[in-house]
């Protein structure tokens, strides 16, 4: 047990290190490929069960048969994959950005559920881990084209909202708090997708002009997104485009 | 009457304004009321009866009669917590009273109920389709606890689940059941998931139970003061409830003559300030408690009683000298009423050797005495209050080492003496002195050699520590050696003894001796005269030389004694020599002893040297074998004779060995006889043979074993003839040899010359002129006549008449003839005898032509077979005077010598190419004369030993 919880630890606090090695030498990464590397593999370890949900489910006795299938996420608590690629690059970082702020404002909330100190430990490491993601979101944003212009409203999803309405009884608290984290992980997931999405246009833009590669690939999502915006199913804030790079 | 108008008109004092809230968290029904026309001033004793009704009126479940004292317009207050969730059903409460006053015992009627209140908490449930209750409910482990839902449809078949099990439970009305938990367990910290689901449907709704275990009563509580300010109370408080976020708990201390309760911080101790005033006697309650329990705990005691000093301090070592020292310390100010108890250790290598109590107000100090010169001491110091013993302090430690003195034993001293070209070598040996004995570090040993025969000659050494040993090399004189050891103080006693120049050790018989784990035994006769004493004088390592002497001083009464050392090893010899010391202190030998701590089986077996090897016998030898160096006493050999046999001579037993093959065992009781006859064997027989010692304790390993073979019976005797034989025979053939010429005189003279013959002489003699010798050349032979014989009496089938004579016409008038030429085959009577065994006439045809002749020769086998055909005849055949034609001739053949030599280039044609008893055949008839007999004489005759050149 030990052993297996110094596994799962350990990487943590090797991918919180690199999540926080930016901030400490105080300035980002100007390398748009290492930067979306990094943003990469990091959201894909955190899209893994085992450095949250698990732990919560476990700790909250929420793995029983008849039980554990109600821990899925609500629809709409947090941005759908498609909701996600259709974003320009600018405003999906916000939107990120402000999705794991909240996600860090419920486990806040969520800490209160869990009395092992060895669980709080992880749950530490694990707001660790998203307090660098969130940093390095910051860097990302400052290297994309015309990062200087007006500053895009934020969309926001109504589901990820700091915590649950305060009346709920423990269960149904203990419920939502599984539901939420579940949530969470499939968002990373997501995330991980569209910046492994980057990824690809970046290396096709290097083959065909390695000096252009960057901004075509930018303004190809922020085309992208520039056509779909109005989608329902996004329910971004109106008018969040605006400030799109033209690149 | 009275009763009568009591009865109908309305008891004064009746309960009016009844109010029933409920609190759901704690699952309560909260009743308030007032008595009805009581006087302001007026306070009456009062019981009222509640009944509390589920579901319906008249399903009555609790009736309790509450007793109080009501003041005039005093609002009443009662609680009942309900074990099935409010929420879960209606419930319906009334009630009446009664005065309950000793003095107004008439008064005893009971009031009329007041109209039922109906607490229906459903209504505000909401429309949501299912409810589980009690909410968050905390209970301790071991409770009941019961569990209800609500579901708004009827239609809808739920189910419920403890922790994932399914419980089966009880329907109040269709919308409700609830479920009866009996002995709830600890599961874990964050609580108890109950659950319940629509069957079909996505409905979960759930509660957390949170069962704590019981708070458990805090144990070993005590207080204690070290300073008189400050009160140390401590407690176990045993293990957790495992609820401590939703179920703290609290430490409480109260202490009764104060009156005084603080909160304690910390689940296990907690400080309290002595008072100002000095109180003596504290009694303090001590109190667990969480939401669920209470548990409590005190002590009464005196404050002076529960004094635990403080470590001493100032701890200091005066006057240190060689026995003695003075330790002094002081001790933490308890006020002026108390004594304290204080007890000193003294620590030396390790261990307690002194132990002392003194009793001290402010300082403390002790005379340590006893001691040891140049000696590291520890001493530590503890105190306690000495009227009512508490606790001791804490130990305070320190150090210090005495003085230096001069050493106060000789040192012990042995010699080994040893005779070089006329000189006596002496090792002195030397063991350290111990720390008890050398009193501070010794630093070199004085050696002083006296010669007694020459009082006068003194010599002095001096050996810095920490050598052991010296050597001296002394004449053939006695020589009495002192020896001190000396540190920085002074000089150590001197050891004495006297080293004479004849040591006398030879003439004593060495006995065996048993050892065992503790050691060797050792005991010896006691010495008539003046004996100081004993020594004993062994090897610790006897085969490593140097071998570590070591020896062992007894006493002049003592007799026996066991030598034990760390360094005794098994299967090792060792030897013991006990020397008696005499007044003079001169050693002399008494007696030797040997033997080892655990026998071993030996362990090798002896190299075997075999001889004498003959068909019945052989001889093995082992000599070099030494039993000296073996790992127990060898007390003789066994002989192991392996054989196909398998049966075993007298003087020999069948023994199995550890392979199960069967073999004869011959066994040598001496050790000493190295040499071993191995008899009756067999000629020309495999065996095998193995020589390994045996000891008491086993034999030596059944190794390889070693094969012979017997020679055969008449081998040495054919040895003895034929030798001797081919020498003669090597002897007759060298003198032949040597001889040949006078051989052959005698037995192969030369042909004799007809006109030589001493028969021509005696002709002439007689003077008869017609007698003469013909001479060959004079002759003209005409014909030659010529047997064919064919040996055996078979025909040949290809021949198809008998043989019969053939004439050869040599005249040249015969017109037939039309070869090349006649081959004339002479025969020479001389040697007829002697050719008759072997030879045969051989005739190789003329040619006629060349090339095709050449083909035929090329090889050595066409040759055989053409001579094979041409080949008619032989002296058998043709016996001396049957032919009448015979001549001596002899005429050289181009073609005689070895086959193998034969030309490679065509034959010339020749007559009469061979010597050899030759006729002249004539080509044509060569062929129809040849026969398979014929064929085989002609390679008898072309046999190389039978060609004549």
């Amino acid at each position: 047990m030990q052993a297996q919880l110094l596994w799962r630890t350990l990487p943590s606090l090797v991918l919180g290190l690199l999540f926080l090695s930016m901030p400490a030498m105080g300035s980002c990464s100007d390398k748009y490929p290492e930067l979306l590397g990094q943003l990469q593999k990091q959201a894909d370890f955190m899209q893994h069960t085992n450095t949250l949900l698990d732990l919560y489910i476990r700790s909250q006795g929420l793995d029983k048969n008849g039980l554990k299938e109600h821990c899925r996420e609500r629809p709409g608590a947090f941005p759908s994959k498609d909701a996600l690629q259709r974003l320009s690059r600018r405003v999906f970082l916000r939107t990120l950005d402000t999705t794991l702020g909240h996600v860090l404002l419920r486990l806040a909330a969520l800490e209160q559920d869990i009395p092992k100190a060895q669980d709080l430990e992880m749950l530490s490491v694990v707001k660790l881990n998203i307090r660098g993601f969130k940093n390095n979101i910051h860097c990302m944003a400052q290297l994309l084209p015309g990062s200087s212009e007006t500053t895009e409203p934020t969309p926001t999803s109504p589901g990820a909202s700091p915590s649950p309405t305060p009346t709920l009884d423990t269960f149904q608290r203990r419920l939502e708090g599984c539901r939420f984290l579940h949530g969470y992980h499939r968002f990373m997931r997501s995330v991980g997708q569209v910046f492994r999405e980057w990824g690809k246009s970046l290396s096709r833009s290097r083959r065909h002009s390695p000096h252009q590669g960057l901004l075509k690939g930018a303004r190809r999502m922020q085309l992208s997104g520039r056509n779909k915006r109005l989608m329902p199913r996004v329910q971004l804030a109106p008018g969040s485009h605006r400030g799109a790079p033209g690149g | 009457m009275r009763l009568t108008s009591i009865l109908s008109e309305p008891l004064p004092w009746a309960p009016e304004s009844l109010k029933v809230s409920i609190n759901s968290t704690h699952q309560c029904l909260h009743l308030q009321w007032s008595v009805h026309n009581l006087a302001y001033h007026q306070e009456l004793k009062m019981v009222f009866q509640i009944e509390i009704s589920r579901i319906k009126t008249s399903n009555v479940i609790w009736v309790e009669n509450y007793s109080t004292t009501v003041k005039g317009n005093q609002v009443l207050h009662w609680s009942w917590e309900s074990k099935l969730p409010l929420e879960c059903a209606k419930h319906f409460i009334r009630m009446r009273s009664a005065v309950d006053d000793a003095t107004t015992p008439e008064q005893r009627f009971w009031s009329n109920w007041s109209s039922w209140e109906e607490v229906d908490v459903q209504n505000s449930l909401g429309h949501e389709p299912l409810f589980v209750f009690p909410k968050d409910k905390l209970v301790e482990e071991g409770s009941n606890v019961t569990i209800c839902y609500v579901s708004r449809s009827q239609q809808n078949n739920i189910s419920c689940y403890l922790e994932g099990v399914r419980m089966q439970g009880q329907q109040l009305d269709p919308n409700v059941s609830m479920f009866n938990l009996y002995d709830v367990a600890f599961i874990r910290e964050t609580g108890t998931n109950i659950y319940c689901k629509v069957d079909r449907g996505d409905d979960i709704k759930g509660i957390v139970l949170f069962v704590s275990k019981i708070l458990e009563e805090p144990k070993d509580f005590s207080c204690e003061t070290r300073d008189f300010q400050t009160l140390s109370c401590t407690w176990d408080p045993g293990r957790d409830t495992g609820l401590l976020k939703q179920l703290p708990q609290s430490y409480t201390l109260f202490e009764s003559f104060s009156g005084k309760k603080i909160l304690c911080k910390h689940k296990s101790w907690c400080n309290w300030q002595v008072a100002p005033e000095s109180q003596e006697m504290y009694n303090f309650t001590l109190t667990a408690e969480n939401y669920l329990r209470k548990r409590s705990v005190h002590i009464l005691f005196n404050l002076a009683h529960r004094v635990h000093p403080m470590a001493p301090f100032n701890v200091l070592f005066n006057d240190v000298s060689v026995t003695n020292a003075t330790i002094t310390w002081k001790v933490h100010s308890t006020g002026n009423y108390y004594t304290l108890l204080c007890q000193v250790e003294l620590y030396g290598e390790g261990k307690v050797i002194q132990k002392h109590n003194v009793s001290v107000k402010v300082n403390g100090e002790l005379v340590l005495s006893g001691l040891q010169p140049d000696t590291e001491y520890s001493a530590q110091v503890r105190c306690a209050n000495a009227n009512h013993f508490w606790k001791w302090s804490e130990w305070t430690r320190q150090n210090f080492t005495t003085v230096e003195a001069a050493p106060s034993e000789a040192p012990d001293i042995w010699r080994n003496v040893k005779s070089v070209q006329g000189y006596c070598v002496v090792t002195l040996f030397w063991k350290p002195l111990t720390r008890l004995q050398a009193n501070g570090e010794i630093l070199f040993y004085n050696i002083v050699v006296k010669d007694l025969d020459r009082p006068s000659g003194l010599q002095l050494l001096s050996v810095p520590a920490p050598a052991n040993r010296t050597e001296l090399t002394l004449d053939q004189r006695s020589y009495q050696i002192h020896v001190t050891a000396n540190n920085s103080v002074g000089t150590s006693p001197a050891s004495v003894l006297v080293v004479s120049g004849d040591p006398g050790d030879e003439e004593v018989e060495e006995e065996r001796v048993k050892g065992t784990e503790g050691g060797f035994s050792l005991s010896w006769k006691p010495q008539l005269g003046n004996i100081t004493g004993y020594v004993v004088e062994w090897c610790d390592r006897p085969r490593d030389p140097p071998c570590d002497l070591q020896w062992k001083h007894l006493g002049p009464n003592t007799t026996s004694t066991v030598i034990s050392s760390d360094a005794f090893r098994p299967g090792v010899r060792y030897n013991f020599r006990i020397y008696g010391i005499s007044t003079e202190m001169v050693p002399h030998l008494l007696e030797k002893k040997t033997g080892y701590s655990q026998e071993l089986a030996p362990s090798d077996n002896p190299r075997v040297v075999m001889s004498n090897l003959t068909s019945h016998s052989f001889t093995l030898s082992w000599k070099d074998y030494s039993t000296e160096s073996q790992p127990s006493f060898i007390r003789g050999y066994h002989v192991y004779l392996k054989s196909k046999a398998g049966q075993c001579h007298p003087g020999s037993e069948k023994a199995v060995l550890s392979d199960d093959s069967v073999c004869c065992k011959y066994k040598i009781d001496d050790p000493k006889q190295k040499t071993f006859v191995v008899g009756n064997l067999q000629p020309e027989s495999f065996y095998e043979f193995l020589v390994t010692p045996y000891s008491a304790v086993g034999e030596g390993p059944h190794g390889a074993f070693t094969k012979v073979t017997t020679p055969d019976e008449y081998s040495p005797m054919l040895i003895r003839i034929i030798l001797p034989m081919i020498f003669c025979i090597l002897l007759i053939m060298i003198l032949c040899y040597l001889k040949s010429q006078w051989m052959k005189e005698k037995c192969y003279p030369d042909i004799p010359d007809p006109y030589k013959s001493s028969v021509l002489s005696l002709i002439k003699s007689k003077e008869n002129p017609r007698l003469t010798i013909m001479n060959i050349k004079d002759c003209v032979p005409d014909t030659i006549e010529v047997v064919n014989k064919h040996e055996g009496t078979g025909k040949s089938p290809t021949e198809p008449e008998a043989a019969k004579p053939t004439y050869l016409y040599l005249l040249p008038a015969e017109e037939s003839y039309s070869g090349p030429g006649p081959c004339i085959c002479f025969e020479n009577f001389t040697y007829n005898q002697a050719a008759s065994d072997s030879a045969s006439c051989g005739h190789v045809p003329v040619p006629t032509k060349a090339p095709s002749q050449l083909g035929l020769l090329t090889s050595s086998e066409n040759l055989l077979t053409a001579l094979e055909k041409n080949c008619m005849n032989s002296l058998e055949e043709i016996p001396a005077g049957e032919s009448s034609l015979n001549y001596v001739s002899q005429v050289a053949s181009p073609m005689s010598g070895e086959k193998s030599s034969l030309p490679t280039n065509p034959p010339q044609p020749e007559l009469c190419s061979e010597y050899k008893m030759q006729m002249a055949i004539p080509l044509g008839l060569a062929a129809p004369s040849s026969s398979g007999s014929s064929s085989l004489s002609s390679i008898t005759l072309l046999d190389e030993g039978e060609h004549y050149h």
